[in-house]
C-alpha cells in the first residue's frame, strides 16, 4: 500500500469515526460542533450583511447630484414628517407619564426592543427562517418577538452568540393565538404557518362557523390580531388579514382560512426583537432542555 | 510455469459424471421447485397474501363525527360541540427516553438487589417520563409572566391551580396501552375545563383560553407533546331543559363510515372513542344526530403503532334538530320552580309546562330537581351520578312522574256531567262541609262549606261535594270513559316514527273503573271510589304533561291535544284521535267562565296578571311520599280567556299541609305566562274565536 491509499484509508477511517460520534456521542457534542459550526460562520454572514450595506451606501454615492437632490427632498419630507411624529409621541409619553404619577401607577416594561439587521434567509426554507444580526451578546433570546412597526414578522427561534435565526410566520414551526377583526366575542384562533417552498401564507383554524370578516371596502381584509394571553406575543401585534373568505372545514365544526402576512417578508432588512424582560416558563423549558426538542 | 497451471486447475480427485449430473439434476430440481412456489404465490395466492400483508401492515382508525345541533324553537342553541383541547404524549416517540429510564431503574434494582420484574419496571419508566412531560407543560400553563420574587398573580388570573390530572394516571396508562396503543395518550383530557366533578371552583373561559394560548406560544411544537382538539358536546344553559335535551356518553360503537373503500374493509379498525345519546333527545334522535364517522388509513410500524398516513375520508356531522322549545319561557319556567321552597328551604320537587294550544308544540317543559349535562358529557363521577341520584333528578317528572291530578280533574267530571245530562250547567246544588257515601262522610276542603253552587262557582272554589254529588249521578263509566277520551289513559309523546323522547308520556297511567279494581284485587267498586274519582283522588293516576293537554284541548273545545317537543313551522294544528268536546255552547262557555273566576276570585285569585286575563283551575291532591302523607299543589289552565294561545300545568310536590295549588303552584305559572307576554316574537296566529265565545 503506497503513502496515498494509506492517506485515503486514513481519512476514510476518520470520516467513519467522525460520522460514528455525531450518531453515538452524547447530545451536548452535536449541540457543541452545531454551535461551533454556526459562530464559524456568524462573521462571514457579518461582514456578508455589512458588505451589502456598503455596495448600498456606493451605489448611492454614485448617483447623479439631480437625484441625490430629490433623494434629500424625499427624505426631507419624510424626517419632516417624522419629526411631528416623534413631538407627537413626546406629548403622549410625557401626558402618560403624569396621568402614571398621578394615579401612582408603574408597571415595569414588558419588553426590551432590540433592532436588528436581517442578515441572510435559510436557503433550506427561504420562506420560512431568516437571520439576524443580534445575538446572545446583545441580550436576544429564544421566543422574543420579532416585529416590524407593529406587525407581526416572526419569533426567535434559536440564538447564537452575535446572530440569531427567526421563525417567519409562515414558517410550519411557527404557531400562536390570534382573534379576528369583527369577531366581537374576541374568541381565540389558531394561527400557524403553512408555506413549505410556496408563497408565504400562513392559515388559521379553530375559527367559529358563525364567524364571518366584516363587510369592507375591496381590498381591506380584515386583521388578524395577537391575543396576548399566551405569554409571548404582546396583545393586538398585526399578525397579517384574512385572504379570501374563511372555509368550512369538512367535518364542519370549524372554519379556517389562508392568511396573509402583514408585512412582505421579501423585502425584510431590519427588524425589531421584542426581547421580555423577565423570563417566559417556555423558555426556560426549552433553554434547559434544548436538545429534546431536536 | 503454463504446465503448472494446468496442474492447479486439474481436479485433485476425478469426479464421477453420473455424481455431477444428480446434483446438478437435485439442484435443478429444488430451483424449479423454489421458482414454482414463488410463481404460485405471486399468480395464484397474490390477492389473498396482499389481504394478509395489509391487515399486517396496515390498518383503518375511525373518526367520530361530529353531531348534529339542537336549537329552540326561535334559533336559540340548546346543545352544540365544543372544542376539547386535549394534551396529548406521543409514546413511540417517547420510546428513546422510556427505555433510558427503563434501564436506569434495571440498574438501580440490580444495585440493591432487589426483585426484578421487566414489566413493573417499564411501566415505571413510562409514568417516570410521562410525568415529566406533564410537569413541564404544567409549568407552562400555571405559571405566569412575572418578575421572580414578585407577589403571585394566582388569584388575578383564576383558580387554575386547582386543575386536576397534575398526576399520570396509571390505570388510564395501562388500559391505553392495552386497548389503543396506537393512538397517542391523554396526558390532560380538557384543558378548558380540567375539573369535570364541579366540584372545585370551575375555570372562566378567559383561563382556559389562557391555558390553551400558553401551550400555543411557549410549548415546543415539535416535541412529543401536542395539542390536540376534538369536539366534545356542550349544553350552553348548563341545566335547563336537561331532562327533555339529556346527555351523552362515550361509546366505542361509532357509526360506520358512509364511503369505506372495498380493499380497507377487512383491515383492522381502530375506533376513537365517539358519543352516543344517553338520554332525553340526544337518545331518542341519535340516529340523525350522530352523522357518518371519517376514517383514516394508516401504515403501522412492528410494534403496533402508527407509522404514516396513507388516505383519509373525513367524518360528516350529524343534522341538526330544532325542539319547540322557547329558552326564555323555559328558563322562568324551572328559575321559578327552584324558587318554591319547603319551610326548611330545600327546593320541592315540581314540574311545569307550557303548551301552544292550536299545534300542542311544548314552549317550556321543566322538572326539578335536574342535573347539569355538562358534567355527564366528558367522564361522568360516581359521585355525581349518586348525588343526581339521591336528589331524585333523573325524573323527568313533567312526563314521567304519575300523581293523582287532584281538583284539576274536576274539569273533566264536570264534562261527563254535562255530557251525560246529569248536571244542568246552571244548575244550583246545595254544598254544606261534607257529604255522606254509605258510611262516609267525605269532606269539603273548606270546613263551612259553601251552601248554594252552580257550576261556575265549582270551578271557581273548587268545591268537593258537588263533585261528590255530580259524581255520583254520573257514574263512574261514563266519568272514567271522558278521562278516556281527553287521553288520560294515552302515551304522549309518541308518533308514527317513535318516540320524541326515550319512553313515552305516561307508562302507568291508571283511569280507574270497576275492572281495573277487580283486576289489582281491590274488591267492587264502591260509591265511595266514585266519589273519589270526581275530585282526582283515589287510583287516578296521570302526568302534569297529560293534565297541560287537557287544558290546551278545553281551550279548543276539543278533546284531545297531541304535544310534541320538535317545531315545525308548518305543522297544521290537527290532534290526531281529537274530537269536538261534545258540550253545547252555553255549556262550554260556563264552564270557561268557571276556570276565569277561578283566577278572578276564586282559588286563584292570589296569581291574577293584570292586563292578562287567563283562566285556571287550581287542585290539591294527597299523596304518599316516602311512607308518609304530603300534598301536591296542581294549576292547570288556558292563556288569554279570549282567543286562548297557550295551556299550562304545574306541579309541586309538597311535603305538608302547606302546599295549595293556587298558593304554590300558581306563581310558577303566573312567571311563564309573564314571560310568555314579554316574548319577543309572536308565536303562531292565535286561535280562531273559540265555540261558544258568541253565547257569552
Amino acid at each position: 500500500m503506497n503513502r496515498d491509499q494509506q492517506g485515503a484509508k486514513a481519512s476514510y477511517v476518520l470520516l467513519t469515526l467522525v460520522f460514528l460520534l455525531w450518531c453515538f456521542g452524547p447530545s451536548v457534542v452535536r449541540r457543541f460542533t452545531r454551535e461551533a459550526f454556526t459562530e464559524f460562520q456568524a462573521p462571514a454572514l457579518e461582514l456578508a450583511g455589512k458588505g451589502r450595506d456598503l455596495v448600498r451606501y456606493w451605489e448611492l454615492r454614485s448617483r447623479s447630484s439631480e437625484e441625490l437632490a430629490e433623494a434629500g427632498r424625499d427624505l426631507g419630507r419624510i424626517n419632516a414628517g417624522l419629526e411631528l411624529k416623534l413631538l407627537e409621541m413626546k406629548n403622549l409619553a410625557e401626558e402618560n407619564a403624569r396621568l402614571r404619577t398621578l394615579l401612582s401607577y408603574g408597571p415595569d416594561p414588558e419588553y426590551r426592543t432590540v433592532v436588528a439587521r436581517v442578515v441572510s434567509r435559510d436557503s433550506a426554507g427561504w420562506w420560512q427562517r431568516i437571520t439576524i444580526r443580534k445575538g446572545r451578546t446583545d441580550g436576544v433570546r429564544p421566543f422574543s418577538p420579532v416585529v416590524f412597526g407593529t406587525r407581526v414578522v416572526g419569533r426567535v427561534a434559536q440564538v447564537h452568540l452575535t446572530t440569531s435565526e427567526v421563525d417567519l410566520i409562515t414558517s410550519p414551526g411557527f404557531r400562536c393565538t390570534a382573534h379576528l377583526e369583527g369577531d366581537e366575542q374576541r374568541r381565540v384562533v389558531l394561527l400557524s404557518g403553512t408555506a413549505t417552498g410556496s408563497r408565504g401564507t400562513a392559515l388559521v383554524t379553530n375559527v367559529p362557523t358563525d364567524y364571518s370578516p366584516p363587510a369592507g371596502p375591496v381590498g381591506d381584509e380584515a386583521k388578524v390580531l395577537t391575543t396576548g394571553i399566551g405569554g409571548v406575543f404582546p396583545a393586538g401585534l398585526l399578525l397579517g388579514y384574512i385572504s379570501g373568505h374563511p372555509r368550512t372545514t369538512p367535518k364542519g365544526d370549524f372554519k379556517e382560512a389562508d392568511i396573509a402576512p402583514a408585512r412582505d417578508l421579501h423585502s425584510l432588512q431590519e427588524v425589531a426583537v421584542l426581547v421580555p424582560v423577565y423570563p417566559t416558563p417556555g423558555e426556560q423549558l426549552t433553554e434547559s432542555r434544548v436538545d429534546d426538542f431536536r | 510455469m503454463r504446465e503448472a497451471d494446468e496442474r492447479d486447475i486439474r481436479p485433485s480427485t476425478p469426479v464421477s459424471r453420473p455424481r455431477v449430473l444428480v446434483t446438478f439434476w437435485v439442484i435443478v430440481a429444488a430451483l424449479a421447485y423454489v421458482l414454482a412456489g414463488l410463481a404460485y404465490r405471486q399468480l395464484v395466492q397474490s390477492g389473498e397474501l396482499k389481504v394478509q400483508s395489509d391487515s399486517q401492515s396496515r390498518r383503518v382508525v375511525l373518526i367520530p363525527p361530529a353531531r348534529g345541533l339542537i336549537h329552540d324553537r326561535n334559533g336559540e342553541v340548546l346543545a352544540e360541540n365544543r372544542v376539547r383541547w386535549s394534551v396529548k404524549a406521543d409514546l413511540p416517540e417517547l420510546q428513546k427516553e422510556i427505555r433510558a429510564a427503563y434501564l436506569r431503574e434495571l440498574r438501580a434494582a440490580r444495585a440493591a438487589k432487589s426483585a426484578v420484574n421487566a414489566d413493573d419496571l417499564m411501566e415505571k419508566a413510562r409514568v417516570e417520563i410521562l410525568q415529566g412531560w406533564l410537569d413541564k407543560v404544567w409549568s407552562v400553563i400555571d405559571t405566569p409572566v412575572r418578575k421572580p420574587g414578585s407577589p403571585s398573580l394566582r388569584r388575578k388570573e383564576g383558580p387554575l391551580s386547582l386543575h386536576k390530572e397534575r398526576k399520570v394516571n396509571v390505570e388510564e396508562l395501562r388500559k391505553h396501552l392495552r386497548e389503543r396503543r396506537a393512538l397517542p395518550f391523554t396526558l390532560i383530557a380538557d384543558l378548558t375545563f380540567p375539573d369535570p366533578t364541579g366540584k372545585d371552583a370551575a375555570p372562566s373561559p378567559e383561563d382556559g383560553n389562557r391555558s390553551i394560548a400558553r401551550f400555543i406560544e411557549q410549548f415546543p411544537s415539535d416535541g412529543p407533546i401536542r395539542l390536540e382538539s376534538d369536539i366534545v358536546r356542550s349544553y350552553p344553559n348548563g341545566a335547563t331543559a336537561s331532562h327533555v335535551l339529556g346527555y351523552v356518553k362515550d361509546t366505542d360503537s361509532l357509526p360506520e363510515p358512509t364511503v369505506l373503500d372495498q380493499e380497507v374493509l377487512a383491515l383492522q379498525k381502530l375506533r376513537h372513542a365517539g358519543k352516543t345519546g344517553a338520554a332525553g333527545v340526544e337518545l331518542a334522535f341519535d340516529d340523525s344526530l350522530r352523522g357518518s364517522s371519517g376514517w383514516e388509513l394508516w401504515s403501522k410500524t412492528s410494534a403496533g403503532y402508527n407509522q404514516s398516513l396513507i388516505k383519509r375520508v373525513d367524518p360528516l356531522q350529524g343534522g341538526h334538530v330544532s325542539l319547540s322549545i322557547d329558552l326564555g319561557i323555559q328558563k322562568t319556567a324551572e328559575a321559578s320552580l327552584a324558587k318554591v321552597r319547603a319551610p326548611d328551604g330545600s327546593p320541592l320537587p315540581g314540574a311545569a309546562i307550557m303548551i301552544e294550544i292550536r299545534t300542542g308544540e311544548i314552549l317550556a317543559i321543566a322538572s326539578q330537581p335536574g342535573f347539569d349535562p355538562n358534567l355527564l358529557a366528558g367522564r361522568v363521577t360516581s359521585a355525581y351520578y349518586d348525588e343526581i341520584d339521591s336528589r331524585g333528578g333523573w325524573l323527568n317528572r313533567a312526563t314521567q312522574g304519575l300523581y293523582p291530578p287532584g281538583s284539576t280533574f274536576k274539569v273533566i267530571n264536570a264534562v261527563a256531567a254535562l255530557r251525560k245530562g246529569t248536571v244542568r250547567w246552571d244548575e244550583v246544588l246545595d254544598c254544606g262541609p261534607s257529604f255522606r257515601v254509605g258510611n262516609r262522610d267525605f269532606p269539603e276542603h273548606d270546613p263551612q262549606g259553601y251552601g248554594p253552587v252552580d257550576l261556575e262557582v265549582m270551578l271557581a272554589v273548587s268545591c268537593n261535594v258537588w263533585n261528590y254529588q255530580v259524581g255520583l249521578r254520573t257514574g263512574v263509566d261514563a266519568i272514567a270513559a271522558e278521562a278516556r277520551r281527553f287521553g288520560l289513559d294515552s302515551q304522549l309523546l309518541v308518533n308514527s316514527a317513535g318516540t320524541e323522547l326515550p319512553y313515552p308520556a305516561g307508562r302507568g297511567l291508571v283511569v280507574p273503573d270497576g275492572a281495573y279494581k277487580s283486576r289489582i284485587g281491590a274488591g267492587p267498586w264502591s260509591p265511595g271510589d266514585t266519589a273519589n274519582l270526581s275530585i282526582g283522588q283515589g287510583y287516578l293516576l296521570t302526568t302534569p304533561l297529560h293534565m297541560a293537554c287537557v287544558a290546551a284541548s278545553v281551550a279548543r273545545g276539543e278533546t284531545r291535544t297531541v304535544p310534541t317537543i320538535i317545531h315545525d313551522p308548518r305543522r297544521d294544528g290537527k290532534h290526531a284521535g281529537a274530537e269536538p268536546i261534545g258540550l253545547r255552547p252555553d255549556q262550554l262557555a260556563a264552564l270557561r267562565t268557571g276556570m276565569e273566576r277561578c283566577v278572578e276570585e276564586g282559588t286563584a285569585r292570589s296569581v291574577q296578571i293584570p292586563g292578562i286575563p287567563y283562566a285556571a283551575k287550581t287542585g290539591t291532591s294527597e299523596y304518599f311520599k316516602d311512607g308518609n302523607k304530603a300534598h301536591l299543589g296542581w294549576f292547570i289552565g288556558y292563556a288569554p280567556s279570549t282567543n286562548p294561545v297557550v295551556a299550562f300545568c304545574v306541579l309541586i310536590e309538597g311535603e305538608d299541609d302547606g302546599t295549595w295549588g293556587g298558593k304554590t303552584a300558581g306563581p310558577v305559572a303566573r312567571d311563564m305566562l309573564l314571560k310568555w307576554a314579554k316574548r319577543p316574537t309572536g308565536l303562531e296566529a292565535p286561535v280562531q274565536a273559540l265555540p261558544g265565545e258568541a253565547a257569552r
